[in-house]
């Protein structure tokens, strides 16, 4: 059985700034990950090198030990909130059913089946009462949650968010931390870029440390340590995390 | 001149479909040109066909499928050369568009008056704003071929064109071809632009792509009706614009391109949801809603839910009678207060009600601002007295279970729990009814009247007795206020 996602000798620059530096990894199916390191510590690099978003690399991606281009429909992506057009022409019910181009040849349309399944995807994470709404009209917390949908929608195997977390409402982080607890329980890979270090050993089964090169990768319980996050933080990192579990 | 008759001349009618087919192509295509943030890119692209047309000319003459293909391989070129520029060199993005559409532009000129030097002539004038008035029939061919191409390409590719308009990355994940679809819009967008060239020439075709999609924008929320939509507003501009130029014989380009603004203009002031007239009426009457409220609010501080005469207001509002006439006019036709008399006026009880939970909500707000966002408590007021007139009551419930439904608010002032008018004046309670010296009492001297009598904020006390004197219970000892008094005390009623 071949790894949902193994990275071989992945190194990245740019401008000749070197961001990724030889990643190794074989991700384990079906757990909820979260990828943790310091700002400019190449978390979204290695998204978008596993997503086959950056030409330049060295080093392999193998997803279900294909190509990316053979596996894009098994993988979904959601990126970070502030990287959106908010003002642009599209309905909650628009974007979540985004979430089915990848099955579609260019001459198939849409079908009963199709909205069907954005519905559900729209009812699982509460948007479907602002279905019709403009992506605009909706709060930090609800946005996230169509691009959230709109993943289930894909109905793919593994999910990659980019910080899901950052400013939502507390409500909203719970809804999502559901949601992603039951897809890893169907058997789902997910990757969460996360940034808040009081949160991790609630949230995740396993976690990546990384900064620059793979610091750690394990059970949080046995990866997610004092030596490994300083490590990947530096130490000062370590004294504020204690600080904050006394609290 | 009579426009009908006009419309019977073969000239005048291909003018027409020639700028109605060429109003729908540039509508809708426009739209994605708008969305993309391209429209430097659509007017750069209509300058750079010039050295095209000029070259088509030297090599072909006069023809239209000459002129087209020429001018299609320059925007092309044009469009090929901006892109490598910003990719390679390091030049801002709308520099490097400058300089490459005004290069090409330049040398498309150079070229004409290098030819008409040779004794042939070619009208600098009829690319730069158009010769709609001069279609001929091959041109309604070559215009009606790309309206059809350009539908049939959004029709087709309309996936594909939203996904990568919207989120480009996300469109790349999804195996959408990203950049051959910015390409092909380029083709697109060639074409679209040399078919205007002879309705609004090179200088207003951009007018053509932004101008009615920018308006369609302002009027929809889906991308199929912004696309629909800017196809009929475009439509709709060059079809009035042509009419305007021929009835008052004014150059055709130019009265469409300005046609098209005027849509715009009204569209900006008068759309239902986002218009500027729209926008404003909204504001004004929050503002309005604002004002009532707070005087409503004031009315219940000074009367404490009694009667009160019309100068005790005056003076505590610093207001002459007509204003408070006036502003009091809204509220007497929401039943939130009645007069008593002439001069007198007291608050119904929904009246009561409404001032009693803004009063909650400005309290609680303070609350959450105090204990959730960690600010100082003075320095919250004036933030909670505009927050109590934007929460809803959901809200403010919201706010309330989140806090552990406090007692106090950070001044120390009770919370009133929704709906229950508790906030009351002495006289209101009667025999047996428990309640508290409020906070705050509408003037000092009632504070120093009260202190005389031993009694501070807060101190909680049960009715024994009413009548010509009220004798208040507190702790163990009693004490006798006599009615006058009793009516100007703020108390709240403990349930």
């Amino acid at each position: 059985m071949s790894s949902p996602i193994l990275v071989k000798g992945l190194s990245v620059s740019y401008d000749r700034k070197r961001v990724l530096s030889s990643v190794y990894l074989k991700i384990d199916e079906g757990k909820l990950i979260g990828v943790l390191g310091p700002n400019g510590a190449g978390k979204s690099t290695l998204f978008k090198a596993i997503l086959g978003l950056i030409s330049n690399v060295n080093g392999t991606v193998e997803i279900f030990g294909k190509d990316i281009r053979e596996s894009r429909k098994r993988i979904a992506y959601v990126p970070q909130r502030d990287e959106v057009d908010w003002t642009f022409p599209a309905t909650v019910r628009d974007i979540v059913l985004m979430g089915r181009f990848p099955e579609k040849t260019l001459w198939q349309r849409m079908d009963e089946k199709d909205h069907q399944k954005a519905k559900e995807a729209m009812e699982e994470l509460s948007i479907l009462e602002f279905a019709d709404r403009q992506i605009g009209a909706l709060s930090g917390g609800q946005q996230q949650r169509v691009f959230l949908a709109r993943a289930l929608c894909q109905e793919a195997d593994i999910l990659m968010l980019d910080e899901p977390f950052v400013g939502v409402d507390i409500t909203t982080e719970e809804h999502i931390i559901r949601v992603l607890r039951k897809l890893s329980h169907e058997g789902k890979t997910l990757l969460v870029v996360h940034h808040d270090l009081t949160s991790v050993q609630a949230y995740f089964d396993q976690v990546i440390l990384l900064n620059q090169r793979i610091i750690a990768y394990g059970d949080t319980e046995s990866t997610f340590i004092n030596d490994n996050i300083s490590k990947a933080y530096g130490a000062q990192h370590t004294i504020m995390l204690e600080a904050g579990h006394t609290r | 001149m009579d426009l009908l008759q006009v419309l019977q001349e073969p000239w005048a009618l291909r003018a027409l479909i020639a700028s109605t087919m060429v109003g729908i192509t540039c509508g809708m295509l426009g739209a994605f040109i708008v969305l993309r943030n391209m429209s430097l890119i659509g007017d750069a692209l209509s300058h750079a066909i010039l050295p095209g047309v000029v070259v088509a000319f030297v090599i072909f003459g006069y023809n239209t499928m000459g002129f087209f293909f020429g001018s299609v391989i320059a925007g092309l070129l044009s469009a090929v050369a901006i892109t490598w520029i910003q990719h390679n060199i390091k030049t801002k993005n709308d520099a490097v568009i400058g300089i490459v559409f005004t290069a090409f532009f330049s040398i498309g000129v150079i070229g004409i008056s290098a030819i008409s030097r040779t004794g042939v002539h070619l009208d600098l004038k009829d690319f730069l704003f158009g010769n709609v008035l001069g279609v001929s029939n091959e041109d309604l061919v070559m215009t009606g071929s790309v309206m059809v191409m350009v539908i049939l390409s959004i029709g087709i590719f309309y996936r594909y064109l939203f996904a990568s308009t919207f989120q480009p990355t996300i469109a790349s994940t999804m195996g959408i071809p990203v950049k051959i679809m910015h390409y092909y819009l380029m083709l697109l967008l060639s074409f679209s632009v040399v078919a205007a060239m002879q309705t609004v020439g090179v200088i207003l075709v951009v007018a053509m792509l932004i101008t009615p999609a920018s308006t369609a924008l302002l009027l929809a929320k889906r991308l199929p009706k912004v696309l629909v939509l800017s196809g009929i507003i475009g439509f709709m501009s060059s079809i009035s614009g042509l009419a305007f130029s021929v009835f008052y014989e004014l150059p055709p380009g130019p009265s469409i391109a300005v046609t098209a603004t005027a849509i715009y203009l009204l569209t900006a002031f008068f759309a239902p949801e986002n218009g500027l007239l729209a926008k404003w009426f909204r504001r004004r009457q929050q503002e309005q809603k604002i004002k009532a409220e707070d005087l409503l609010k004031t009315i219940f501080k000074i009367s404490l839910g009694n009667v009160v005469d019309q100068t005790i207001l005056l003076e505590k509002l610093s207001l002459s009678a007509s204003k408070l006439k006036q502003l009091i006019q809204p509220l007497k036709q929401k039943q939130l207060i009645i007069n008593t008399g002439p001069t007198t006026y007291q608050l119904t009880d929904s009246g009561r009600k409404q001032a009693n939970d803004l009063v909650r909500a400005h309290r609680l707000w303070e609350s959450y601002l105090v204990s959730e966002m960690g600010m100082h408590a003075d320095d919250i007021h004036d933030e909670a007295e505009q927050y109590e007139h934007l929460l809803t009551s959901s809200q403010v419930d919201a706010v309330d279970k989140q806090l552990g439904y406090p007692a106090l608010d950070p001044h120390g002032s009770p919370i009133p729990s929704r709906g229950s008018s508790i906030k009351l004046s002495l006289n209101q309670l009667t025999v047996a009814d428990a309640g508290a010296i409020s906070q705050r009492q509408p003037g000092a001297e009632i504070t120093y009247k009260l202190w005389a009598l031993g009694l501070g904020p807060g101190d909680a006390f049960q009715i024994t007795e009413t009548g010509d004197h009220f004798m208040l219970k507190v702790k163990d000892q009693e004490i006798q206020i006599p009615a006058l008094l009793a009516q100007q005390i703020s108390v709240e009623k403990i349930n």
